[in-house]
C-alpha cells in the first residue's frame, strides 16, 4: 500500500465565543489528504470529544482558509493557491451549519 | 575568480547582497565564533590523543606481554617499553547542510539560519581541524561549498550565502541522508587518514516519514558519520516546534480501523542527537553540550 505521507503545519483557532470549544493554537502537523470531516475529527479529538455519552458527542464543525470555506482537501487548496506543504496554515472553524447529511459528502 | 564567478551564476542572491547578509552575520557572531572554536578544540583534541605503542629499550610505561618473554630470555629480550607515538593522523571532515525550505522562511527563521552558518563555519575554519563542507537541501540537494576548497575569507562565505533564499517547496531530508552519506563513503574512499566524519544539519525541524529517516540516520551511525541535528526554531512564541504536535491514523489491531492519534512532535522526531536553538547566543553551549554528548557515548559503545 502506498500511502501519501505528505504533512503540513498547521494551527487552529475559532471566533466563537463558546469557550468549551476552543483548542490551543499550538502548530499541528497534519496529512495534507484531510478534508472538513478529518479536521473536525482532530478539533474534537483536541476537545476531547471522543465519548458516546451526551456531553462528549463530536461537534460536527465546518473549516475556512482566510475567510473563505474550505470545500476541498488540504491538499486541493495549496494546489489550487500554488501553495506547497512548506506553507503554515491558519485555519479557522466554527460550529458547522449545514445538515450532517450534506456535510458527509465532503 | 572567473571559475568560481560562473558556477554562481544560477545562485538566487545577488553577490552584492549576499556580501552584506555575511558581513552581518559574521559581526553578530564574531565572539561567539572564537567562543565555539574554544570548546570545540576541547572536544575534539583528547580524540586526536596519542597512543602508547610498543616495542623500545626505553619508554614511559611497560609492555606487560613482553615480560616473560625478557624473563625467559634471560632479560636479552629487553624491548619491552611502550612510547607515545606521533598523534595518530586523524581528520575531521565537517559537513554542516542547511535547510534551504520555504518554511524556514514562513517561521521567521532565516536569519538564525544565516547567523548559524557564520558561526559554525568560522569556527571550525578557526579549529583548522580538516575539511569542511557545506551542503544546501530542500527540493534539492546541492553542494555550495565542498570539502577539498579552502574556506578563508568573508568571500567565501558571501559566496555560499548566494545559495540560500528560503524559497525550495520540499523538505527532502531522506535525500539530504542518502546524498550525504554518499558523499562521505567516496570522501573516505580516496583518503589515507584515519577519517571522522561530523554532519551538522541546521534546520527548522520539520519533515514527513519519520520512519524511513531514523533507518537512515541509524545507517549513518553504523558508518560511523555522526549527524548533529540543530532545530532552528521560530522566533514566534506561539509556533515553537516544542509545542508542535502531530496527527496520524494507526490501524486498530482488532478491526482494522483507522484510529486517530495526536502526539507530541518531537517524540517521533528521527534524529537522536539534536538541540533546539531560538537564539544565536545559545547555540555554541547548545552545540558543545551535543557533541560532547556524542563523543562519550561513541567512547562507551
Ligand atoms: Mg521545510
Amino acid at each position: 500500500m502506498s500511502e501519501d505521507k505528505t504533512q503540513i503545519k498547521i494551527n487552529f483557532f475559532t471566533k466563537e465565543d463558546d469557550e468549551s470549544i476552543k483548542v490551543s493554537d499550538a502548530p499541528l502537523y497534519v496529512p495534507v489528504s484531510l478534508k472538513r470531516y478529518g479536521l473536525s475529527e482532530v478539533v474534537n479529538h483536541l476537545l476531547g470529544n471522543a465519548g458516546e455519552d451526551e456531553d462528549s458527542k463530536p461537534i460536527p464543525f465546518d473549516f475556512l482558509i482566510d475567510g473563505a470555506l474550505l470545500r476541498t482537501s488540504l491538499q486541493d487548496y495549496l494546489t489550487k493557491n500554488g501553495l506547497s506543504n512548506e506553507a503554515y496554515l491558519s485555519l479557522e472553524y466554527t460550529r458547522a451549519v449545514l445538515p450532517p447529511s450534506f456535510l458527509a459528502s465532503f | 575568480n572567473l571559475q568560481l564567478n560562473d558556477l554562481n551564476d544560477d545562485a538566487p542572491i545577488e553577490l552584492e547582497t549576499a556580501r552584506e547578509l555575511w558581513r552581518k552575520s559574521e559581526l553578530a557572531t564574531q565572539e561567539l565564533a572564537s567562543g565555539l572554536c574554544e570548546q570545540l578544540r576541547l572536544i575534539l583534541e583528547p580524540t586526536l590523543a596519542t597512543k602508547l605503542r610498543g616495542d623500545y629499550k626505553t619508554g614511559k610505561r611497560l609492555n606487560m606481554k613482553r615480560i616473560i618473554t625478557y624473563i625467559a630470555s634471560e632479560f636479552r629480550k629487553d624491548k619491552i617499553w611502550l612510547r607515545r607515538t606521533k598523534p595518530s593522523k586523524r581528520q575531521y571532515q565537517i559537513m554542516i547542510a542547511v535547510d534551504d525550505s520555504k518554511s524556514m522562511s514562513e517561521s521567521k527563521s532565516t536569519e538564525l539560519a544565516y547567523h548559524s552558518i557564520a558561526l559554525v563555519s568560522k569556527a571550525l575554519t578557526q579549529l583548522e581541524s580538516g575539511g569542511l563542507s557545506i551542503v544546501r537541501f530542500g527540493e534539492d540537494i546541492k553542494v555550495v561549498h565542498p570539502f577539498d576548497k579552502p574556506f578563508n575569507n568573508q568571500e567565501t562565505g558571501s559566496r555560499i550565502f548566494q545559495w540560500f533564499d528560503f524559497q525550495q517547496t520540499k523538505t527532502d531530508i531522506k535525500q539530504l541522508c542518502a546524498k550525504s552519506l554518499k558523499i562521505f563513503e567516496d570522501a573516505r574512499a580516496t583518503s589515507n587518514s584515519d577519517l571522522w566524519q561530523l554532519q551538522i544539519i541546521l534546520s527548522d525541524g520539520v519533515c514527513e516519514d519519520h520512519e524511513t529517516i531514523q533507518r537512515m540516520v541509524r545507517k549513518a551511525r553504523e558508518e560511523k558519520i555522526m549527524l548533529v541535528f540543530v532545530v532552528i526554531d521560530g522566533i514566534n512564541s506561539n509556533e515553537s516546534i516544542l509545542d508542535m504536535s502531530q496527527v496520524s491514523y494507526v490501524p486498530d489491531p482488532n478491526t482494522g480501523a483507522m484510529n486517530l492519534k495526536v502526539d507530541k512532535y518531537l517524540d517521533t522526531f528521527p534524529f537522536e542527537f539534536y538541540v533546539v536553538v531560538r537564539d544565536i547566543n545559545e547555540l555554541p553551549e547548545m552545540l558543545s553540550l551535543i557533541l560532547r554528548q556524542y563523543f562519550s557515548e561513541m567512547a562507551s559503545a
